[in-house]
């Protein structure tokens, strides 16, 4: 929201000393957030009020002329001019060397500098006002038409600033810090929270007076969303421009001027918060305003014809026959104020927020009245608009009559009262603040106080008690934030040490991520928790098992994925473009349907499980997957978990149909590794590679309560390595080879697997390594030898092998 | 004679110091001190000289083939100092060979520079889960029923329960605070505790806005702990970030589940408070809002509010990384592009 300056100066005198940016900043710091402080006067340097004393022909064009003109210098100058009114004795918009205009509506700001015109001198630009920023202000007729100043009063050499109001002071304040404080959505407000910061009298509003006007009718449905609604009837009104100085600060605070009726209530919104809307009296069938919701299939004809579908939760303002706007909204065809408007009907009404807030959803419009509507405003507030109304349309209107009136105050907003001990505040405030302190803050924010020596006795303003103010810890923020946070010292924490934090689960995460990211060669990601369709498909989620947003970031991504594998495909698929060969991981909770009841038993949440998954992304296949055994085979012992091992259970559905294995930890399925299957890369678009993936459940890997290494001592007998090749049945697995002489062994290790020219069809190679030893001496070549022939005849009888040339 | 050793001597050392490699120095070590050298040919000559001659000669020819074992040894000490394991040349601007590849995600890396700092203060670390329902994500903080963001244009409902209230209605967390009733409820007070995670909203995204978000809160409930406690933590949060002490200040702010609330910004790193374009020129960054718990919060949790209070510090880790590193649109962060993510070791 635009916060203008000489708005607020309007309320209360800002000493001279005080300078726009120390007010940005104490509001900043105490009240709402200043994002912007801008200076309307800048963009006016160099354009000053002059005076036309001839027009003459130009020499070589007839659509210009040759001005001599008083701008306020030493000497007369000659400009160079196409407007269409030019006269001598105008008082006109001169842009003088060094200015800056848009040149006959371009875009780009221009700078004026002395030059020839078709070979006459000009020594500045006399100007229109869409040239100057000037269009809301004196709005042009034509594309020629220069400002016609005449009428202003202004004098020649005058900076236009001046003139059109425009030495403006605009602070922009960020509205998301003005959510929960409707009175600062006007600047009657805002000189409020100014008068409290630096201790200056606030001036007083209009007292309304509508003494002895007869009654207009109102009659009020539903008074829980419309707690208030005034109106005045006023008579002898018509179309016409606002005066400059409310056009000014209409704009300044961030609007358009429309006429001078419209003006004046956006004007009052802007300086009150209170919005109000003005109807056509003649629009207002049988003078007889309904405030209701609307019926079923009912219809509100808006300014454009068209028809907006109204729903019986939409509150609307009608006359005896049908609606003539929405309430709190925007208004339809019959509320426009029209060249034929002779009088008019002024709403000041409160609408409750709840309400408009679903209308506001619902029609999907917001306008500067509901925004304020949806704040919360208090009815006490349409009295202080009607008020200022009645003011404004005298002074602008001086031949308008009140002709009647009505205030139906079915339920008027209740002050907050909050008693808070002394005690109270020192205490949580860490310092003891002077009763007279407490008692002027208060009192300058509108609060009604009395101390009885121990107990303060509040009562919030109305403005405070829509929601914003109601208990004691209120109060003590109003206090805290107005001596400002930065003025009480930071209080050391005090620490008790009963005993460390030891959280194990969360430190195995931790170590199972820096495992695979610092010694695996992984890349960790984040995607999100809603995939594309395409993946979930790709990855053969089962549908039926996933949890759905009812609105998505889109249709196709709405649906939470039960498996971090579509994210790893969707991750691979994008980095292929870039990347022949990566390793990625990602932890993440996925979910699926089901009762998991983390509070109570209505607190029903669907199944959460936190998934570790990665995947190998290269051109081998085998060589990825035995990477992937490789990370989780050795995470127990580097990660310090219970022992993973591997078998073959349960399918996961993105698997390949051979190369798959379950990860087993406790005898439970604790994951799955594998390659991605064909067909799930195919729907994937993953093309000319492999991947292998493995995905975990963290909460089925228990953490061991520490480092889990086991000191063995070294041998003190030399240990023998012999290397040995075999040639079996390609159905004979190393694990069967490796238990065949697991006891004749002090290790095993796996070298090679290899097929090819010399071994037979239907056959593989397997090298392999072995250290034997004696525990109580140095093996002999006779025991060597003896105890290989064991081996042998072991690897013969159990796994059919032959010993390879 | 002597003239003859004199000569031998000579030409020795000569080849002596020629030698370029240990294999043609032993040749040499074989041709001048060997069986068939010179010099043995003197001494087996010795025998037919007289004996005052023989001594002399003797002597001369031992003291040769004892400086011939030194200068050979002088020679090999000096061959090995300057040989090389590589043959020919090396090229050593060539770059080394890389290490394993491999990162965390620059927003885990912070969030454990956080965490180490919060747990050596003995902070204790909470998950609570990505979905929650309406009761904890704002029926317990105090949000108001009609609050904007109840709305499914902020937050994402769960299909199925968007139209039922309370703990019967399930969204994607739209924040970390719920979870800080969870954790009260479940271990009690007095407690302190930070809780990572990620957030959702249902917002349009651009370079400043994301759908999926990372936060930081940390979480103090106590007897007498005072609101301005608040910056102790806020300081040393940014401290471990930044490496350094930070000037931040603390200014009013408004939650729902805070009273009194506020927003802490931190001089700006860009311009030192200067002001410039990365600041809006204020020299200042908002970085987190914090602010003491509510008491209707403290009685959602099951506390009496007159004798516990607390206070909340959060912090968007997406906008700390981004100021750390200046990264300049947020989605990057769910990108998972490798292109971004090698960036940060």
């Amino acid at each position: 929201m635009n916060i203008s300056l000489n708005f607020v100066k309007k309320f209360v005198d800002l000493p001279e000393e005080l300078t726009p940016a120390q007010i940005a900043f104490d509001l900043t710091m105490r009240t709402v957030e200043v994002e912007d402080v801008i200076n309307t006067a800048e963009k006016f340097e160099n354009i000053v009020v002059g005076e036309i004393k001839e027009v003459n022909a130009h020499p070589n064009a007839d659509q210009l002329k040759c001005c001599i003109v008083d701008c306020g210098e030493d000497e007369l100058k000659q400009i160079v001019c196409g407007g269409s009114n030019l006269y001598a004795g105008e008082k006109v918009v001169i842009s003088k060397p060094g200015a800056y205009v848009y040149w006959h509506g371009n875009n780009e700001l221009v700078l004026i500098k002395e030059s020839k015109l078709r070979g006459e001198p000009s020594y500045g630009m006399i100007c229109g006002a869409s040239e100057v920023y000037m269009e809301g202000l004196f709005p042009p007729k034509d594309e020629t038409e220069i400002v016609d100043l005449s009428d202003v009063d202004c004098y020649v050499g005058q900076n236009i600033a001046e003139v059109i109001g425009m030495d403006d002071i605009i602070l922009e304040v960020d509205n998301k810090s003005l959510t929960n404080r409707p009175d600062l959505w006007g600047h009657y407000g805002v000189a409020r929270e100014i008068a409290a910061i630096y201790e200056l009298p606030l001036k007083p509003l209009p007292e309304l007076n509508v003494e002895g006007l007869p009654e207009y009718k109102v009659t009020v449905h539903d008074p829980e969303r419309c707690p208030r609604y005034t109106a005045l009837e006023i008579e002898n009104v018509y179309e016409k421009e606002a005066p400059l100085w409310m056009k000014a600060l209409i704009i300044n605070g961030g609007m358009r001027p429309i006429n001078a009726i419209v003006d004046i209530t956006n004007y009052v919104m802007m300086a009150v918060g209170q919005p109000e809307h003005a109807f056509d009296r003649n629009h207002v069938e049988g003078a007889h305003i309904n405030v209701r919701t609307a019926k079923k299939d009912e219809t509100l004809t808006l300014l454009d014809r068209s028809e907006l579908e109204l729903t019986e939760d939409d509150l609307v303002i009608c006359d005896t026959v049908d609606p003539m706007g929405l309430a709190g909204i925007k208004g339809g065809i019959k509320d426009s104020i029209l060249p034929e408007t002779t009088a008019v009907v002024l709403e000041v009404a409160d609408f409750t927020a709840a309400g408009i807030r679903r209308t506001e959803k619902r029609q999907n419009e917001k306008t500067d009245a509901s925004m304020r509507y949806e704040k919360g405003v208090d009815t006490q507030r349409a009295e202080q608009g009607m008020a200022l109304s009645m003011t404004l349309f005298k002074e602008i209107f001086p031949e308008c009559e009140f002709v009647s009136y009505a205030d139906v105050h079915d339920i008027p907003t209740e002050r907050s009262v909050i008693d808070v001990t002394q005690a109270f505040l020192d205490q949580r405030l860490g310092k003891v603040i002077p009763e007279e302190t407490i008692e002027g803050i208060l009192t300058r924010l509108g609060f009604e106080v009395s101390f009885d020596g121990a107990v303060w006795h509040c009562i919030a303003p109305t403005w405070r008690s829509t929601g914003d103010v109601h208990v004691k810890d209120d109060v003590l923020g109003e206090i805290a934030r107005l001596l400002s946070f930065e003025s009480f010292e930071p209080t050391p924490l005090h620490v008790d040490f009963e005993h460390s934090v030891n959280q194990p689960q969360f430190s195995l995460q931790r170590r199972i991520k820096e495992y695979l990211a610092f010694r695996c060669g992984f890349y960790e990601i984040f995607t999100y928790p809603w995939v594309d369709e395409k993946y979930l498909k790709a990855a053969g989620t089962d549908f039926s098992k996933a949890v759905r947003l009812a609105e998505g970031p889109s249709p196709e991504t709405s649906t939470l994925r039960t498996s971090l594998i579509p994210g790893q495909l969707e991750s691979v698929e994008k980095n292929l473009r870039y990347f022949d060969s990566f390793s990625i991981f990602e932890t993440a909770q996925c979910f699926e349907k089901g009762e998991y009841h983390p509070s109570n038993e209505i607190e029903t949440l669907p199944i959460h499980k936190n998934l570790i998954s990665g995947t190998i992304t290269g051109k081998d296949a085998k060589t990825i997957f035995f990477q992937v055994k490789g990370v989780i085979e050795n995470m127990a012992s580097y990660c310090h978990c219970k022992e993973l091992t591997f078998a073959q259970k349960e399918k996961p559905s993105w698997a390949d149909s051979k190369v798959w294995l379950n990860v087993i930890c406790d005898k439970e399925i604790a994951g799955s590794i594998g390659l991605i299957s064909v067909s799930a890369m195919n729907e994937a678009g993953i093309k000319r590679t492999n991947v292998a993936a493995f995905e975990l459940d963290y909460d089925k890997i228990p953490a061991l309560p520490s480092r889990d290494n086991e000191f063995k001592h070294l041998p003190t007998y030399p240990l023998v390595q012999q290397d040995l090749s075999l040639i079996v049945d390609e159905s004979m697995t190393w694990a069967q080879i490796k238990e065949s002489i697991k006891f004749q062994v002090k290790d095993i290790w796996f070298v090679e697997e290899y097929r090819g020219e010399q071994i037979p069809e239907g056959k593989k190679s397997i090298m392999f390594s072995i250290k034997i030893g004696n525990d109580d001496s140095t093996m002999t070549s006779k025991q060597i030898e003896k105890k290989m022939a064991g081996i042998m005849k072991n690897l013969k009888t159990k796994c059919g092998a032959e010993l390879r040339d | 004679m002597l003239n003859k050793l004199e000569a031998i001597r000579e030409a020795g050392l000569a080849r002596i110091s020629e030698a370029g490699t240990l294999e043609s120095l032993q040749e040499i070590r074989r041709e001048l001190t060997g069986k068939k050298s010179e010099l043995s040919d003197v001494l087996k000559s010795l025998g037919s000289l007289e004996a005052e001659m023989k001594k002399t000669v003797g002597m001369k020819a031992n003291e040769i083939k004892n400086f011939f074992a030194d200068k050979i040894e002088e020679r090999e000490g000096e061959i090995v100092a300057s040989a090389s394991v590589i043959d020919g040349e090396i090229d050593l601007t060539l770059p080394g060979i890389p290490v394993a590849e491999g990162a965390l995600h620059p927003i885990t890396q912070m969030c454990y520079d956080l965490n180490d700092a919060f747990l050596s203060l003995g902070f204790e670390v909470y998950n609570e889960d990505d979905i929650s329902s309406e009761m904890f994500a704002f029926d317990n903080l105090n949000f108001p029923a009609d609050h904007p963001a109840r709305q499914s244009m902020d937050t994402y409902w769960l299909e199925g329960t968007e139209d039922k209230s309370g703990a019967e209605r399930l969204c994607l967390r739209p924040h970390l605070t719920g979870g800080s009733v969870r954790k009260l409820i479940m271990d009690g007070v007095p407690s302190r505790f930070i809780y990572p995670g990620r957030v959702y909203r249902n917002e349009n995204t651009d370079a400043r806005h994301e759908r999926a978000f990372f936060q930081y809160e940390a979480l103090i409930v106590d007897k007498d702990v005072t609101f301005s406690s608040g910056k102790v933590m806020i300081n040393t949060i940014l401290e471990k970030v930044f490496g350094r002490k930070i000037n931040v200040r603390m200014r009013e702010g408004f939650f729902p589940f805070t009273e009194p609330g506020y927003e802490i910004d931190m001089e700006c790193l860009v311009c030192n408070g200067k002001g410039c374009r990365v600041c809006n020129q204020n020299g200042w960054i908002e970085v987190m809002p914090g602010g003491v718990i509510n008491p209707n919060v403290v009685r959602a949790a099951g506390y009496d509010p007159d004798e516990y209070t607390g206070f909340y510090t959060n912090i968007g880790l997406d906008r700390l990384v981004m100021m750390r590193y200046g990264v300049d649109d947020v989605r990057f962060f769910h990108s998972a592009d490798l292109r971004f993510l090698k960036q940060f070791k």
